[in-house]
């Protein structure tokens, strides 16, 4: 539509040849252009849309015959090996099995390259190897034992490394003294473990997170000055050795550190179970339910929230004590560095790196800082550095090491995707995507979309040719752009309308606007006063077309 | 050894570990962080003093004054790196607390490449000079670490009480989300009690330096003695830190005095935790008022 074709028409009243035209009897006018071009417009999908959507990866395996499902079962309970779920292919109509939770399969793949390590590795590193394979192995015992106590639990203890200390020198102090087997030392340990755990139990109960972990730094610190200055732990030398050890000196070296690697792995598997145990089962569960800040709702709904936490510290502390002794009767004796800040240090380091809270952090950070702390041993110092730098990495960009990487990358894409969505949504009458699926009534959101499309289309038939003709005549026959606009402000809503207030019996009049609500009074809209009644309807009109324009 | 002996020796540790447990309080209670690099900070404010007394001068004013800067640079330097990254981060306590945990791991190992593992000494700040007062012999030391960290508490105090940043620092301890929604940065906030509090774990570093030698890992045990006393007084409590330290000062003397020097810790412990079985949130805590974050 270009402006001189608009100009040059002019509509004629086809009633006044009959003579009963009301109205004008001709007006220059603008052509009607064709609705559907902004239709097109309007409805095209202007999105940049990529084909692949999101979804799970799952493995799909082909079946063996025709069942879709199978009855292997972990001996002697009645859960079924993995999660897996049969059904038949869209496509082809083929059964298969879908694995619904890989975790077990990772976790088997992972232990399984642990427990075959010591044949692949190469031959000139064997021996540090072999021994960072078993510290690995306590180290990471100890501290899934402490992610249950602190993700599973969620006492933040810092004396973990304590109770572990404390057993390891009272066993081989034990065994030294009065010659007791090491196949008791872990088992004195777990006592050791248990009068140890009850007794920093009693201010868990009482303090929260953060005081118990100013408290046990503390306590950590006290064990450490109290045996390194006592006389029968000796002070002397750096640590307490010569208990009764499961690793006979008359093997060869290779034998020994073979039996002290495997020895270690079975105690991190035992470790696993534990962890399963307690926080896969009841325990756990009830304990998932209390998370913290909302212990009151939980209590509330009959959870005893304190005694399950301080059941699994307890049994903790008896597993932690257990692998004290453990510890001294693998490496005949314990040294007075477990008791350092240091080793809290790396221990947080630990878990931090990793994730709290998840057995599989625990592990790989373990894997991770006892790598570069036993196996890189020339790099002096900077490992420790190296160790600070990756804690505090981890601790400032993830917001759960290195397990919550996932989960925070997927919130992240969440975010970032609504806010591209909601740049791109076009507004203006139509509801938001976010805002459609609030709405149950579909018709709503249809209707908003058509009144859109209108509100475009008149937009561009509101031109000064109907408004002069609307001016000079605003009642009877119009052209047929004024009769769109005029058609389509008499369907409006009736709080989007307005009415003329006469004043006085002869005029001056008012425009008010209706309320919409029953029983409130229409409101004034201006203080401006029409003298006549057309000029009136013209006022109405003009605001009218104000209020198209605006929207 | 009588009683005003044990009693001016508890006050002098009281001193020294009370500078720590306010700045460790303080630091709680405004911005929310469990600040574990206070170890971190001290030693770095040693060896400041230490490198200004070794290359540029002896003046004992000057020395100090270094440190008690050192040690502001410090506590600057750990709330960049930890508290204006993560202080809007979900699990802020948590991670923060780790956080200032592996930079007193990476400081002390950078201490140790950097200075070596022998210990260094400062020199001596106030002279030769005794006095004798109720009977007992107090050494300039003593009387010089007393008055300068009596001194810098009240100052610290009086500055919190009057000035336009204390008032900030104490509308934060109240409320900090309603604190910043008046206007009150948070961040510019944490660097003023960070150089605060970390000017206070300098003059500590200083004081103590008097008695003992600088090492890379010298931090732990103030670190540890002050975080006890800040718990036994009641986190975010500057006159419970006061009495906390008074307390355990007392009794770190008379078990010195009366079981031995290897039981200090044991009964501090024992003390600590009977006071908080009682009362979980410190001696001046107030269970209600206290910050929950």
């Amino acid at each position: 539509m270009s402006g001189s074709k608009q100009n040059d028409y002019v509509w004629f009243n086809p009633l006044t040849v009959w003579g009963t035209a009301t109205g004008n009897e001709k007006a220059p006018s603008i052509c009607v252009p064709d609705p559907q071009h902004v239709w097109d417009e309007s409805r095209g999908y202007k999105v940049p849309t990529s084909k692949v959507g999101r979804f799970k990866h799952y493995i799909i395996w082909p079946n063996h015959g025709g069942r879709t499902w199978n009855r292997l079962r972990w001996w002697p309970t009645r859960r079924n090996l993995l999660h897996i779920k049969g059904q038949y292919n869209r496509r082809t109509l083929a059964a298969e099995k879908k694995i619904m939770d890989r975790r077990p399969v990772y976790w088997a793949l992972c232990l399984l390259i642990i427990a075959l390590g010591p044949f692949f590795f190469p031959a000139s590193m064997m021996n540090t190897l072999m021994t960072a394979g078993a510290i690995f192995g306590i180290f990471a015992a100890i501290n899934v034992c402490w992610t249950l106590v602190i993700g599973t639990a969620s006492i933040f203890s810092l004396a973990t490394y304590a109770v572990v200390g404390t057993a390891g020198f009272i066993t081989s102090w034990l065994s030294i003294q009065y010659g007791v087997p090491w196949y008791l030392l872990p088992i004195i340990g777990s006592g050791v473990g248990l009068l140890f755990g009850a007794a920093i139990a009693i201010p868990a109960l009482r303090l929260d997170g953060f005081y118990y972990a100013l408290l046990t730094l503390g306590l950590n610190e006290l064990c450490r000055v109290f045996f390194t200055t006592s006389q029968e732990f000796g002070a002397s030398s750096g640590g307490l050795y010569g208990a009764s050890t499961f690793v006979n000196d008359n093997w060869e070296p290779m034998t020994q550190s073979m039996v002290a690697y495997y020895a270690s792995f079975g105690l991190l598997v035992a470790a696993l179970f534990l962890f399963r145990l307690i926080n896969g089962k009841r325990l756990g569960r009830i304990l998932r339910m209390a998370p913290e800040k909302r212990e009151a709702f939980a209590a509330a709904c009959g959870v005893d929230y304190k005694r399950a936490r301080v059941t699994i510290f307890i049994v903790t502390s008896i597993a932690l004590g257990f692998i004290g002794g453990f510890y001294s009767a693998q490496y005949r004796g314990i040294a007075f560095s477990i008791f350092g800040f240091e080793t809290v240090l790396l221990g947080l380091a630990m878990l931090a790196i990793g994730g709290i809270g998840k057995a599989e952090g625990a592990i790989l950070g373990t894997l991770i800082v006892v790598f570069l702390d036993q196996v890189l041993l020339e790099l002096g110092p900077i490992r420790n550095i190296m160790i600070g730098v990756l804690m505090l990495s981890a601790v400032l960009f993830l917001n759960n090491g290195y397990f919550g990487i996932k989960q925070q990358f997927n919130a992240w894409r969440d975010k970032k995707r609504g806010e591209w969505r909601s740049s791109r949504s076009e507004k203006g009458g139509e509801a938001l995507p976010e805002e459609a699926t609030e709405i149950a009534d579909k018709d709503e959101l249809f209707f908003r979309r058509f009144d859109k499309l209108q509100r475009d289309y008149l937009k561009g038939l509101v031109t000064p040719e109907i408004i002069d003709e609307h001016k000079t005549q605003p009642l009877g026959q119009h052209s047929e752009a004024l009769e769109r606009v005029l058609l389509y402000f008499r369907r409006a809503r009736m709080e989007d309308k307005y009415a003329l207030h006469r004043a006085g019996p002869e005029g001056p009049y008012k425009i008010i606007a209706f309320s919409g609500q029953r029983g409130v009074s229409p409101r004034l809209v201006d203080d401006r006063e029409y003298g006549t009644l057309d000029e009136a309807y013209h006022g109405v009109f003009m605001r009218r077309i104000h209020d198209l324009m605006e929207s | 050894m009588d009683l005003t002996f044990v009693v001016t020796n508890a006050i002098i540790v009281a001193c020294i570990y009370g500078l720590i447990a306010v700045a460790v309080s303080i630091t709680w209670s405004s911005l929310g962080l469990i600040n574990l690099a206070y170890g971190f900070i001290f030693t770095f404010a040693g060896y400041g003093a230490w490198m200004v007394a070794e290359y540029l001068t002896e003046n004992p004013f000057l020395v100090a004054a270094s440190g008690i800067v050192a040690g502001a640079l410090g506590g600057v330097i750990v709330c960049l790196t930890v508290f204006i990254p993560l202080h809007d981060k979900p699990n802020f306590t948590t991670r923060g607390m780790i956080a200032t945990l592996a930079i007193s791991l990476i400081g002390s190992q950078a201490f140790l490449i950097y200075f070596g593992p022998r210990p260094k000494a400062l020199p001596e700040f106030f002279g030769y000079w005794r006095i004798e007062f109720l009977g007992t012999t107090l050494t300039s030391d003593k009387i010089g670490i007393v008055f300068c960290s009596i001194l810098m508490l009240l100052v610290v105090v009086f500055w919190m009480r009057g000035s336009r940043r204390g008032l900030e620092i104490r509308a934060m301890m109240m409320n900090p989300q309603a604190a910043s929604i008046v206007g009150i940065g948070i961040r510019s906030t944490g660097i003023y009690v960070m150089a605060v509090t970390g000017a206070m774990a300098g003059l500590a570093a200083i004081l103590l330096s008097q008695t003992y030698y600088l090492s890379p890992f010298g931090g732990v045990v103030p670190l540890i003695k002050g975080v006890s006393i800040a718990l036994l007084g009641g986190l975010g409590s500057v006159q419970g830190a006061v009495i906390a330290a008074i307390l355990l000062g007392l009794v770190e003397a008379l078990t010195n005095k009366f079981l031995g020097g290897q039981y200090v810790l044991m009964t501090q412990f024992l003390v600590i935790i009977a006071v908080l079985i009682v009362r979980p949130r410190g001696i001046s805590g107030l269970l209600d008022k206290a910050r929950e974050q």
